[in-house]
């Protein structure tokens, strides 16, 4: 799946300038003999990594990883960045290519302390390699809604910055607590996520988008997929009752498919469990309903 | 046995009108299947009410706006690209040929890659299979383009290997605009590549047979001299068959069926090759009657694989390529048995 990162941040750092001003000295302030100590966290892959203290030269292979250093206020740390993270803010970092298929090189040349990169199968290569040139590196799971309090956690144990990131995982479930309200007293829509394709490749349970879906008062028609993503026939999107179809374009849809449904079209923001999330839920419930929730 | 030639003493284990009487027989069986099971159950009764004009708003977008249009579009598909392989076997000569052998599989990934990745599939539903229609007219212009330029006459060696090397070369372009292309672009066309009749419509099937019926009907025509030429160009020419003419036209339509039925079901494989294999080794190699029932029993192969990749892991589709080949393999390898056991 690419993750994009998101261009809307607009609420949630505004509160986190407050957060993180609020927690007392900044851990760039930190004395040496602090930053001097051993940092030890386990990583999506059930490995334990060590830093000799807050990493200081970050390589984020991670788009949802990247925005989470700015959300935690360490985004100077940062000394590189992969193609798909194009906000304008991360535009002067360097990047070393895809998330999954990094140029290493590219890494090597960049000095970092700390590489932070996807978990899973998908790249076999970049771990091995990093191994053997002696880099430390941290996989993420970026999978899940919980996954993205676990990522936000542990970036906060890897910078010293674990009381930023708790204001920032506490503001998240704040703002889905208040989006959980917000929808409560709506009726539940039969909603299907449809990446695209013929036949329509839609998501099922176990998916961040299945996650989010749910909580904005959405009942995913999918949730029985047996899969994370598949594609389905046809005819049982039209024997769904399905209310809203989600597409991130409407030219993805056959929309005689769902004939008394709304087609929804959401772009390809919606997949990045990380700082956004609570403001991706809110944007979706607000599609979903068709109004304005808060 | 020699599969590609005119067995002269083999003792055919079928006549051809049994074989005819069962293709028949099976195709309005397959069709009855095809209309009456899917993802979503329709009980019997209701597919009866629905084809009288009744039953509700989904069983009648399900029966005739959903299901008989892909069967339909199933079974001319199928039975072109039998068709076509069954051509493209006695022309050149060879066993292994089937209807992408050309270089057409190739050149319509490209054309659907690229629309694909140019993010254009959503500009309008007849955008992707008429860049995959290009794209195989733009191999099968290249190809024999590189056959004809050595002399007057077409060589079938020639025309082979410039298939091979275009095919390779495509797929070349194909690996790098997939490479810079994010997750979702490659599984779209993963997707595509693998073939499905999911995206069938009356005007899709209707497309499909205005061009593809005539076309079959020409190659049916033309079956007497490609029994000649399955012998060899020289003797055909000998017994005076207007060789070039024949080859040429009968290589284009081939050619051009299989690109019609690559532009609306995607990349589809093994019917081309193992039905006209079946059908010869069930009746003999005289292509009067070959051709014909290889189009009968391309249809039928390819409907009943279809339901198959609707039903089997429902509501999950699968590529209805892997039912092709996870069909087709059995079978090909029992007859292929019997065959040799009966020489």
């Amino acid at each position: 799946m690419r993750r994009h990162p998101t261009p809307f941040r607009s609420r949630m750092h505004l509160l986190l300038l407050f957060a993180v001003s609020a927690c007392g000295p900044h851990i760039d302030d930190a004395p040496p003999e602090a930053a001097a100590a051993t940092i030890t966290v386990v990583d999506a892959t059930g490995t334990e990594r060590h830093l000799r203290g807050p990493a200081q030269r970050i390589v984020s292979l991670v788009p949802s990883a990247t925005s989470t250093l700015r959300a935690l206020g360490v985004e100077s740390r940062l000394v590189g960045r992969t193609d798909f993270d194009t906000a304008p803010w991360m535009q002067i970092l360097p990047s070393v290519g895809g998330g999954l298929d990094p140029n290493l090189e590219e890494i090597v040349a960049l000095q970092p302390d700390l590489v932070i990169r996807f978990a899973g199968e998908q790249d076999p290569r970049t771990p091995a390699r990093l191994d053997d040139l002696g880099i430390t590196h941290f996989a993420l799971r970026p999978d899940r809604l919980e996954d993205a309090y676990t990522s936000i956690t542990q970036l906060g144990a890897l910078t010293g910055s674990e009381q930023a990131a708790d204001a920032v995982v506490a503001e998240i479930r704040a703002e889905l607590d208040a989006l959980r309200s917000a929808v409560a007293s709506r009726p539940r829509l039969r909603t299907v996520y449809v990446l695209g394709g013929t036949p329509p490749w839609v998501a099922g349970s176990g998916t961040y988008i299945d996650d989010i879906l749910s909580l904005s008062g959405g009942d995913n028609v999918f949730s029985d997929l047996g899969s994370l993503y598949a594609s389905v026939s046809p005819e049982q999107i039209r024997a769904r009752e399905i209310d809203v179809v989600l597409v991130s374009s409407a030219g993805d849809f056959d929309p005689t498919l769902a004939p008394g449904a709304r087609i929804v079209e959401v772009g390809g923001t919606l997949e990045i469990p990380g700082p956004e999330t609570a403001e991706a839920a809110w944007r979706l419930a607000e599609l979903l309903h068709a109004t304005k929730l808060r | 046995m020699e599969i590609g030639g005119t067995p002269p003493r083999y003792e055919a284990p079928l006549s051809r009108s049994t074989l005819g009487g069962l293709l028949v027989a099976a195709l309005l069986i397959s069709l009855l299947l095809g209309v009456g099971f899917g993802s979503v159950p329709v009980p019997t009764g209701d597919v009866l009410s629905v084809l009288s004009g009744g039953g509700t708003d989904v069983q009648r977008d399900i029966v005739m706006n959903l299901r008989l249009p892909r069967v339909l579009l199933g079974m001319l598909v199928g039975g072109s690209l039998a068709l076509a392989g069954a051509t493209f076997q006695a022309l050149l000569r060879n066993p292994l040929a089937e209807p992408y052998i050309l270089g057409i599989s190739g050149g319509a990934s490209l054309g659907a890659v690229s629309v694909i990745a140019l993010g254009l599939v959503s500009a309008s539903s007849w955008a992707l299979p008429l860049a995959a229609f290009a794209g195989a007219l733009l191999a099968i212009w290249l190809v024999f383009r590189v056959a004809t330029a050595t002399g007057r006459a077409m060589d079938v060696r020639v025309l082979l290997l410039a298939g091979v090397v275009i095919a390779a070369f495509f797929s070349a372009c194909i690996a790098f605009i997939l490479s810079i292309s994010p997750a979702r672009t490659v599984q779209t066309a993963v997707q595509w590549s693998m073939g499905s009749l999911a995206g069938a419509s009356w005007g899709s099937v209707l497309v499909a047979a205005v061009y593809t019926l005539p076309a079959a009907g020409v190659l049916i025509a033309l079956s007497r001299p490609l029994n000649l030429m399955s012998i060899g160009e020289e003797t055909a020419y000998y017994l005076g068959a207007d060789v070039e003419g024949v080859k040429r036209t009968t290589l284009l339509i081939a050619a051009l069926i299989t690109a019609a039925g690559v532009a609306v079901a995607g990349i589809i494989g093994f019917v081309g090759l193992v039905v006209p294999h079946a059908v010869r080794l069930l009746i003999g190699s005289d292509h009067r009657a070959l051709l014909p029932l290889s189009f009968l029993g391309g249809a039928v192969f390819l409907t009943l694989a279809d339901l198959a990749a609707r039903v089997v892991m429902d509501p999950i589709e699968v590529p209805i390529g892997v039912v092709t080949a996870f069909i087709g393999v059995p079978i090909f390898l029992v007859l292929l048995r019997r065959s040799v056991g009966h020489t």
